[in-house]
């Protein structure tokens, strides 16, 4: 029981935090199914649904995993959701009691609009006691789900989790299904913008039967796989009919999704886009080399910027001469390998004086970079180059004829083929004799010192090729914003490459597409959470540091090691704790240290 | 086999570019770019024409300012150090302690501003305004390290360097969240207005406050690491971790200590900053913290003393240097490029001398 008072009180605390940060007060309009289930209501019971799932994680008692039972998980969740509840409805009474005008002026989002949602026109001690209650019946939830047999618990979480995204893309799934004229009132009230109750249960049913028949294929297949024996390994890439005609499919999707989805969604996948390039370029130095870049930004304004220079007539008018033999007015498709070398040239210039430092002080060496960069661009000092902090305006838009890539339905074609061209190439660096390398760098330099590869050198050349790749993410971001201001090249900028590559899991090229699908798509699109999304980057990377360094999506290789060792790790003492182990397996960044 | 063959040639390439000692020559390179910058720079803003040229007043201001703040990243210098002694981690949040203990002790002065105890009664509402600047640090400091850092302790080290970041920016967003993205004023106490003169030298009341605070902090720091019974266990936890465990030490204990004391410094740091600018807002953590790491490294990281000389050297460079080198070369508004040569003092600190100025200067490898 200690453990799930702890959990709970720990829940009640999160709780607390999420109301005083005002993920609570802000969002009590923001309906995801009918007026009842709204992003409020999800943040007060998420915490104790969370406590209740948490603790009744399987137990281990003497070598075996021991499940707990139907009872005693309702009982431990129900425990910590009393702890949370009771927690978050002392807050309510006190905030009551104390005066929510006295408090504001502090905690400027412990608002009215908060009171009034948590109290609903009752009592504080009454709204308490019913949070109490919300809190225990989500506690149990939390706890009962996890002791559910997979056959049930499998199609209810996915269940649950889809008809929520799907309430979260309230801004993106309407509008599509509006470009495509079908008639979608019954799933997207217009009043409440969010799913309406017919349309939520309906794709939860239709989630679960999916799920149901998946694992029931994936029941036939693993038996199949068992027929084979383990000494058969499939290639790489079996080509099935059904195979090539879901990429087909696939490509055909990702070819016209701007045109179905608009404007506005096809300038979020832009953006989505060059943080996807960014993220393949810092996957190489991060992911393959195992070097913690954290001045990205660096590569990224250099692109941004030369792009700039070498494409405008700013070179000109800096030089002083209206001589024409000055401007260097390139075409953007002769400028790109340019700026390509450039960004080289400095990874190289740079990285050879710190490459040979340890891991945590190439990071900061770059963060220096990052920030010092930021700083020249704005400094009156280069005004006359870059335009100082108004910067720099009318960049080229990558015009081919009469066809530009400003408008965000064009730009998306400009950045998918580079995007596809980036992940080709780190996709055969990764299985190269130069991935290779990188690879034992990054497991162990020493000894990959000893078995001849000059460390040194590739190290420079995971520093310069990373540092081309994101100098073309500047270039193209050049193009889609069409006039350069040092506001949007910010150190942030790397922290948040930083969190795309490990969020999807370093050194994983699906992971970089995923990672900046939900760490710069979903925040794009729903423009409320604009000033909470940095705290969700901060989270996300703590969270995934702690509970699953391996990522979302985590490197093939890696994963496979790390299923290695929990056989070995089997056959020597029995089964381990989960948690314990995911803590301690080989970490994604492997033993940079020395 | 001509896959492989043209693979070889690559490698061949590779270590044939290898063989020459291009780091030697790119860091000649910069060396001497660096003493002509130093030596023509200074030359020329010297001897820049009389009206153009800096008086003597404007340089002993910029020392003694420059001082001033070296004495602040030096408190913020030595909560890096601790911890880096002890764990070999570099605390990257560290700024955000030391900003919590500002932001939160605002409120408070705020309050006092109002009911008129910062002005009536100035050393009480400056004792209470500094014990919770501490509180408010040394709580944020130790749930970092209970949370992001403890369950990593044995994670490959580059692992609690990001949990770090993700940390420093979701404490940043959290303030944001509490108490808004906007800067606040931050009152100071009348008796700290105006100046005294010392030896001559003109020095603000302010300025005098935060390096007699910071000198008494520094001193106190010394004798209870190198007198008190705990401070004898930071030492040995420091010089080695696992024998220390084998003697009876609590290991654990005596890293949440070092996280407080790093916590009270940056604490006391946060309070003389808020005096000294008298503003505070979410984001003022940042580059304090990274200059602070800055004197950390110029010193050498994980020796006390040299924390505290990085902290007053790079006061000194930081507040001298831009208008000294740059002014010369006719660069428009040197100071507004001070953050960028803070920068290029930790790269060059790095590059040329990893072991700072009290290290063993050798060149930390892997």
């Amino acid at each position: 029981m200690g453990a799930s008072a702890r959990a709970g009180a720990i829940a009640g605390v999160v709780t607390i935090f999420l109301a005083a940060v005002g993920l609570i007060g802000n969002f009590t309009d923001l309906n995801l199914i009918g007026t009842q289930v709204t992003f409020a209501l999800l943040m007060i019971v998420i915490s104790p649904v969370l406590a209740g799932y948490v603790v009744t994680s399987p137990r281990v008692e003497g070598g075996e995993r021991v499940a707990f039972t139907l009872g005693q998980a309702a009982s431990a969740g129900v425990v910590a959701g009393a702890l949370a509840g009771a927690i978050f409805g002392a807050f309510v009474v006190f905030v009551d009691v104390f005066g929510v005008d006295r408090i504001r002026p502090i905690f400027l989002n412990i608002s009215p609009t908060l009171m009034d949602y948590l109290t609903q026109d009752r009592p504080a001690i009454v709204a308490a006691a019913i949070i109490v209650a919300a809190s225990v019946a989500a506690g149990a939830a939390g706890a009962v789900y996890r002791v559910l047999p997979d056959g049930i618990r499998k199609p209810l979480g996915s269940a649950v989790w889809v008809t929520l995204l799907f309430g979260f893309l309230q801004r993106i799934v309407p509008i599509a299904l509006d470009q495509l004229d079908i008639e979608r009132d019954w799933l997207y009230s217009k009043v409440t913008r969010g799913l309406t109750w017919p349309g939520a249960i309906l794709i939860a049913l239709v989630t679960a039967g999916i799920s149901v028949l998946k694992a029931r294929q994936g029941e036939t297949l693993r038996g199949a796989i068992r027929g084979r024996g383990n000494g058969e390994r499939r290639g790489p890439l079996t080509l099935t009919p059904l195979s090539i005609v879901l990429a087909l499919a696939g490509l055909g999707a990702v070819l016209i999704a701007p045109h179905v989805l608009g404007s506005v969604i096809a300038e979020v996948l832009g953006t989505v886009m060059v943080f996807a390039l960014l993220g393949i370029g810092l996957n190489i130095v991060v992911g393959y080399a195992g070097l913690l870049d954290l001045g990205y930004v660096f590569f990224f304004t250099l692109g941004a910027y030369s792009l700039a220079l070498l494409t405008g007539a700013t070179l000109n008018t800096f030089v002083g001469s209206t001589d024409p033999a000055v401007a260097l007015d390139l075409n953007f498709y002769v400028a790109v390998p340019v700026v390509i070398v450039i960004a080289a040239i400095a990874g190289v210039l740079i990285g050879a004086p710190v490459l040979r430092l340890r891991g945590d002080y190439l990071a900061l060496v770059t963060l220096g970079l990052g920030e010092m960069i930021v700083v020249l661009v704005t400094s009156p000092w280069l005004g006359p180059l870059v335009g100082g902090p108004q910067g720099m305006l009318d960049i080229t838009n990558a015009a081919i004829g009469n066809f530009g890539f400003r408008d965000p339905k064009h730009f998306y074609y400009l950045a998918f083929a580079f995007v596809v061209l980036a992940l080709f190439v780190s996709w055969r660096l990764a299985n190269s004799r130069i991935g290779r390398a990188w690879t034992a760098l990054r497991e162990d330099e020493q000894v990959a010192d000893a078995m001849g590869v000059s460390t040194t050198s590739y190290k420079l050349l995971a520093f310069a090729m990373g540092g081309a790749i994101g100098s073309v993410g500047g270039a193209l971001f050049a193009v889609k914003i069409g006039s350069l201001t040092p506001a949007s090249f910010q150190v942030l900028v790397s922290i948040q490459v930083l969190g795309i590559v490990i969020l999807g899991g370093i050194g994983s090229l699906p992971g970089v597409i995923v990672g900046s699908l939900v760490l710069v798509g979903l925040p794009g699109l729903l423009r409320e959470f604009e000033e909470y999304r940095l705290l969700a980057y901060g989270a996300a990377v703590v969270a995934v540091m702690l509970l699953r360094p391996q990522g979302l999506i985590p490197n093939v290789r890696r994963s496979r090691e790390l299923h290695e060792e929990d056989r070995e790790q089997d056959k020597w003492a029995g089964d381990v704790a989960a948690d314990e182990h995911v803590a301690q397996g080989p970490s994604p960044l492997g033993e940079g240290a020395g | 086999m001509a896959d492989s063959g043209s693979e070889r040639a690559v490698d061949a390439r590779l270590s044939g570019f290898a063989t020459l000692p291009w780091r030697r020559i790119i860091l000649g390179i910069l060396g001497a770019t660096i003493a002509f910058v130093v030596v023509v720079g200074s030359y020329r803003t010297l001897t820049l024409p009389e009206g153009e040229r800096f008086s003597g007043d404007f340089w002993v201001d910029q020392a003694v300012n420059g001082l001033g703040q070296g004495a602040i990243l030096a408190l913020i210098a030595l909560g890096y150090t601790l911890v880096y002694g002890i764990l070999r981690m570099i605390n990257f949040a560290h700024g955000e302690v030391f900003m919590s203990g500002a932001f939160i002790s605002f409120f408070f002065a705020d309050a006092y501003q109002k009911s008129g105890l910062l002005n009536s009664r100035p050393y009480v509402a400056l004792t209470i305004l500094l014990v919770v600047s501490i509180l408010a640090s040394t709580v944020v400091a130790v749930l970092l390290e209970r949370i992001a850092y403890r369950p990593l302790r044995n994670a490959p080290r580059l692992v609690p360097l990001i949990t770090a970041i993700g940390a420093q920016l979701f404490i940043q967003n959290a303030f944001r969240g509490f108490f808004g993205p906007q800067p606040r004023g931050y009152p100071r106490p009348q008796i700290l207005e105006g100046g005294i003169e010392i030896l001559g030298i003109p020095v603000a009341k302010v300025q005098l406050l935060v390096f007699v605070t910071a000198i008494v902090s520094m001193i106190a720091l010394q004798v209870f690491v190198n007198r008190s019974r705990t401070g004898r266990s930071m030492r040995a936890v420091a010089a080695d971790s696992e024998i220390a465990s084998l003697m009876g030490i609590n290991v654990d204990r005596i890293i949440v200590i070092t996280f407080v004391v790093g916590g009270i410094l940056a604490g006391i740091a946060g309070l003389l900053f808020s005096l000294a600018f008298t503003q505070v807002q979410f984001t003022m953590g940042f580059r304090p913290g990274i200059a602070a790491f800055t004197a950390a490294v110029l010193g050498g990281i994980g020796s006390i003393g040299g924390a505290a000389l990085g902290g007053f050297v790079l006061g000194l460079l930081q507040a001298v240097g831009p208008p000294l080198l740059l002014t010369g070369f006719g660069v428009p508004s040197p100071f507004s490029l001070r953050d960028a040569f803070v920068f290029l003092v930790l790269i060059l600190v790095l590059v040329f001398r990893p072991g700072g100025l009290l290290g063993s200067g050798e060149a930390e490898k892997v």
